[in-house]
């Protein structure tokens, strides 16, 4: 095919408009001047319709060496041919009997011109609707409709990243957002379609789009791989190209994955940039904690709840936005030998939002060991704060079915070395802070010989 | 007159002019309804954009600020709630306190070789040496704790708590003088004008403690040298209560928050309450949302008034913390003294506390000017570090100490088998931190022979601003803020995070 024909064919989605304006402009006119008997008006619906049938004659041959570049589905460009050429010959056809040049004489009684110019207009809709099928797919125009969209396949959620499969879950949401407007079924840019598995396989007219296992040679990650500037470069100038994630992505899951349709991201070692990267596209950030702590999954708590402890003198922070996930603090000598009453109603007002403290303060606030069985309850803490209270070894034994604590600060609390012992039964425990306690550098460095012990950090 | 609901209005001509012209946006904003209004604010979230005002300054909007943060953060899990950083101004000697390197000693006296520097830029104060003669440290290094990190004998307390400690051989950074360097270490850029760190850590995550500023910097007495700026510690472009709040070295931290003679306070509360109704007329007419800011310093000046006498008297501290910290630490206002400050601050929860001590410029004698340095902060850094730890408080407090650069291998001006000068050094430093999801006891990077180059995992200055703002929750991709046009940040458009010292 000579590239010049290709090149004139291009101009064809510029030149189509032209006679879509005219024909409707026609139309309105007709419409107009049945309300309007104004013969002027005529004269305009003569030349409007001469202008759209040549317009339309012009895009028809147009459309036709933009056809011949193959890289459309044929039973949609069929269509849209025949149309757009039935079209052009109606439209000659209208303007036959408009300007009185084509005498029908049955048709005379009929108002022949309001029914030929809807029959056009109904044929350039037709034609039109095809030819935007081929051009953005056959999904573009509904897709964002308020009806019928959940029809399209919905992926069920996932809570685990490694139960994702890499294909589903990862490639496609790329694929379909970034390449499936040109490559698709019904216009196969290149001949490749990424429609389905199959199509994808099948590869385009310069061969197979990837080589499992190869990036290198995979001819579709070149193209997004090189200088935008490229000829080559994918997706086209005007199109959003790739992320440096979305290439990872591809990358991984043609290497790593071996370009697998199926594999799950359990099946394969997953770099922890892929990691970060598909929890963020699967919004599982948070889950897996961008900090490489895991987080408990919590609902949300009301506003009035938060409202309610936040009157009583806690601070209360969201330690992730919108995760539930919250860091509660009685600042230092709220509670003093004075009010020490005060201090199990103010820890029952913390019950409604007990799963979603994970880190909890209340150093020096006078708490006994009777306020720790109500802090027993708390089972997603993770770092808590306990010192300068008169805690004994009683009430940390009220805590240590909590297991997700890592962090505890004992300071200056009456705890003993009898309490090291607890400390083993918490599996999670990281670090426990005792400068202060009765606890000695001999009892610590004894403990220290245990397995799966937590640090114990004294001081001066 | 105070109680008046009508806007305030002016008789001059001009500002009638500006009057009018709020009224028409006023119009705008009150008459932009239809589909295009619902569509612009799914565009806009317009919730946030309205409600962006600062929620110090509107106080009946507290709870939800304790809550939910108007700017979606943190987000992700914080490792850091506060942090300490002891910024050594004028450049530490690396080659003189951390980045041992014995082969030096061999080539003690020769030339650098031109593949080493390799046309590097130099500061006009050796540029023009003829000769740039190696000079190996004269300090002696030791291994010191379980990770056998290196210190030299300049810093005898610092090497008890090496195991602590990060250290990063490999930072580096893009100026080459000292105050675009140290600007550049605070803002993120050369040129003054951006918000430093503890700004953007304020305006982004709000205050843990109301009585007190989020953001206080410190200058210690016992260091001088190259001059250091409040646009240091400055907000930028941001609303002006995330400055830092400098407190001066000495009897008064914050001036003029004692009565005057004479008056006794009494009816202060009462006057605070009419200005504080004045400016909301005068915001209410103007909206210049420095008007918040204002009405916002008034109240926590207020606040201070009581809170700062409480946290800067340390006279209720044992004996044995002024020994852990030093004899200087009893001096208010030297080194030593701001560090056990730091402490307290961070007890009460200050988010951000930032100390400068001046000093670290040894262009000559630098052997004499390393040891003399250290000796005025390297009992009171070690002592800051046991402290917070046996408090608990490392566990979510971030330690950070470095200077803008590091320095030369080569000697500026002579060099004696006992002395040697060093000239500024960007390519190549050494810092460390401790705390909050770094991990302890752990050295990242490496330095080539002669601690020049960088062989092995950079540390940009963004890089470091991007991973210090990832402890605290924060992507420093995703915190930003629109100022004449575009939208800013503290890492501008580079920085990642280093992910291989956190915990």
């Amino acid at each position: 095919m000579p590239d010049f024909v290709l090149f004139l064919g291009r101009f064809h989605p510029l030149v189509v408009h032209l006679p879509i304006g005219f024909l409707f402009f026609a139309f309105v006119l007709e419409l107009y001047g049945r309300w309007n008997k104004n013969p002027q008006l005529y004269m305009a619906i003569d030349l409007a319709l001469l202008g759209g049938g040549i317009s339309a004659l012009v895009a028809s041959v147009l459309g036709y060496m933009l056809s011949l570049s193959g890289d459309y589905d044929e039973s949609t460009l069929d269509t849209h041919f025949w149309f757009g050429l039935a079209t052009t010959l109606i439209t000659f056809f209208a303007w036959g009997i408009r300007s009185g040049k084509l005498r029908i004489a049955q048709l005379n009684g009929l108002k022949p011109n309001m029914v030929a110019l809807t029959l056009v207009v109904v044929l350039v809709s037709v034609t039109g609707h095809y030819g935007g099928n081929l051009t953005h797919g056959s999904d573009y125009l509904i897709k964002y409709a308020p009806f019928g969209r959940s029809e399209k396949v919905v992926l069920p959620p996932i809570a685990q990243l490694e139960e994702a499969a890499v294909y589903d879950y990862l490639v496609n949401p790329i694929l379909e957002s970034k390449c499936t407007s040109c490559h698709n079924s019904s216009k196969k840019k290149g001949g490749l379609s990424f429609q389905d598995t199959i199509a994808i396989k099948k590869g385009g007219k310069n061969g197979e789009a990837f080589i499992a296992g190869n990036v290198a040679k995979s001819e579709m990650i070149r193209r997004i791989m090189l200088d935008p500037h490229d000829e080559d470069f994918m997706p086209p100038e005007g199109k959003t190209p790739l992320t440096g994630e979305e290439k990872s992505i591809l990358t991984f899951w043609i290497d790593n994955a071996n370009a697998d349709f199926r594999v799950k991201l359990a099946d394969l070692e997953t770099p922890e940039e892929i990691t970060s990267i598909a929890s963020t596209m699967l919004g599982l950030e948070d889950v897996t904690g961008k900090s490489g702590i895991s987080l408990p999954k919590v609902g949300l708590v009301k506003e009035e709840v938060i409202g309610n402890i936040v009157s009583a003198g806690f601070k209360v922070r969201e330690l992730i936005f919108e995760s539930g996930l919250y860091e509660v603090v009685l600042p230092p000598n709220f509670i003093n030998s004075s009010n020490s009453d005060d201090l199990d109603g103010k820890l029952e007002m913390l019950l409604p939002m007990k799963d979603n403290i994970i880190w909890l303060s209340l150093k020096d606030n006078d708490v006994q060991d009777r306020h720790l069985k109500t802090i027993g309850q708390f089972v997603n803490l993770q770092k808590v704060e306990l010192e300068k209270n008169p805690i004994t070894d009683k009430g940390i034994a009220e805590i240590i079915g909590i297991q997700s604590i890592t962090g505890l600060n004992l300071y200056q609390t009456k705890i003993t070395a009898s309490s090291l012992d607890n400390f083993l039964k918490m599996k999670g425990l990281k670090r426990v802070y005792v400068w202060g306690t009765a606890i000695t550098e001999d009892e610590v460095a004894r403990f220290a010989e245990k397995q799966n012990r937590p640090d114990i950090i004294m001081g001066m | 007159m105070c109680d008046h609901h009508n806007k305030l209005t002016s008789n001059n001509r001009d500002l009638q002019s500006i009057e009018r012209q709020l009224d028409r946006r006023e119009f705008f904003k009150k008459t932009s309804l239809g589909i295009g209004a619902i569509a612009l604010s799914s565009l806009l979230n317009t919730e946030k954009v309205w409600s962006a005002v600062n929620p110090v300054a509107n106080p009946s909007n507290s709870i939800g600020s304790f809550t939910r943060n108007k700017l979606g953060l943190p987000h992700h899990l914080p490792k850091a709630k506060r942090i300490v950083y002891l910024f050594q101004s004028g450049g530490p000697s690396q080659l003189d306190l951390f980045d041992y390197k014995p082969k030096l000693k061999d080539m003690f006296g020769q030339d650098l070789p031109d593949s080493i520097r390799a046309g590097q830029r130099l500061t006009g104060m050796s540029a023009d040496q003829t000769a740039f003669p190696i000079a190996a440290s004269t300090l002696n290094f030791k291994q010191y704790g379980e990770s056998r990190a290196w210190v030299s004998d300049a810093m005898p307390y610092l090497s008890e708590v090496v195991d602590d400690l990060c250290f990063i051989k490999g930072m580096h950074t893009d100026a080459i003088n000292h105050d675009p360097a140290i600007t550049f270490f605070q803002t993120g850029s050369q040129q003054p004008g951006r918000p430093s760190i503890g700004s953007w850590i304020s305006y982004g995550l709000g205050s843990d403690n109301n009585n007190l500023p989020t953001f206080i910097s410190l200058v210690s007495k016992n260091g001088s040298g190259q001059p250091l700026y409040s646009r240091l510690w400055g907000n930028g472009f941001l609303p002006t209560e995330h400055q830092g709040v400098q407190f001066r070295s000495g009897k008064d931290p914050v001036l003029y928050l004692g009565d005057p003679e004479n008056y006794d306070g009494d009816d202060r509360r009462q006057m605070l309450d009419y200005l504080k109704k004045l400016n909301g007329i005068a915001y209410d007419a103007y909206g210049d949302p420095e008007i918040n800011a204002r009405i916002a310093q008034y109240e926590m000046a207020y606040r201070m008034q009581t809170s700062v006498p409480e946290v800067t008297d340390t006279s209720d501290e044992p004996d044995y913390i002024f020994d852990l910290y030093g004899p200087d630490s009893r001096n208010p206002g030297t080194y030593a003294a701001n560090c056990l400050m730091a402490r307290k601050l961070l007890e009460k929860d200050v988010k951000f506390v930032q100390l400068y001590h001046q000093g670290w410029d040894q262009h000559g004698n630098c052997p004499g000017g390393v040891k003399y340095q250290s000796k005025n902060t390297d009992q009171g850094t070690a002592a800051l570090i046991k402290d917070l730890k046996q408090r608990g408080m490392l566990e979510d407090t971030l330690v950070v100490w470095g200077g803008e650069f590091g320095r030369t291998v080569y000697s500026q001006g002579q060099l004696t088998n006992t002395n040697y000068g060093r000239d500024h050094h960007p390519k190549a430093f050494t810092m460390f931190m401790a705390g909050a999801g770094v991990k302890p006891g752990f050295t990242y990077g490496e330095t080539d022979d002669f601690g020049y180059n960088i062989i092995k995992d950079p540390v940009h200055t963004h890089d470091f601003q991007a991973t210090l703002l990832h402890l605290f929750g924060i992507d420093h991709e995703r915190l930003t803020y629109k100022h004449q046009g575009r939208r800013f940040r503290l890492t501008d458009v580079h920085g990642d995070v280093v992910k291989d010292i956190l915990t």
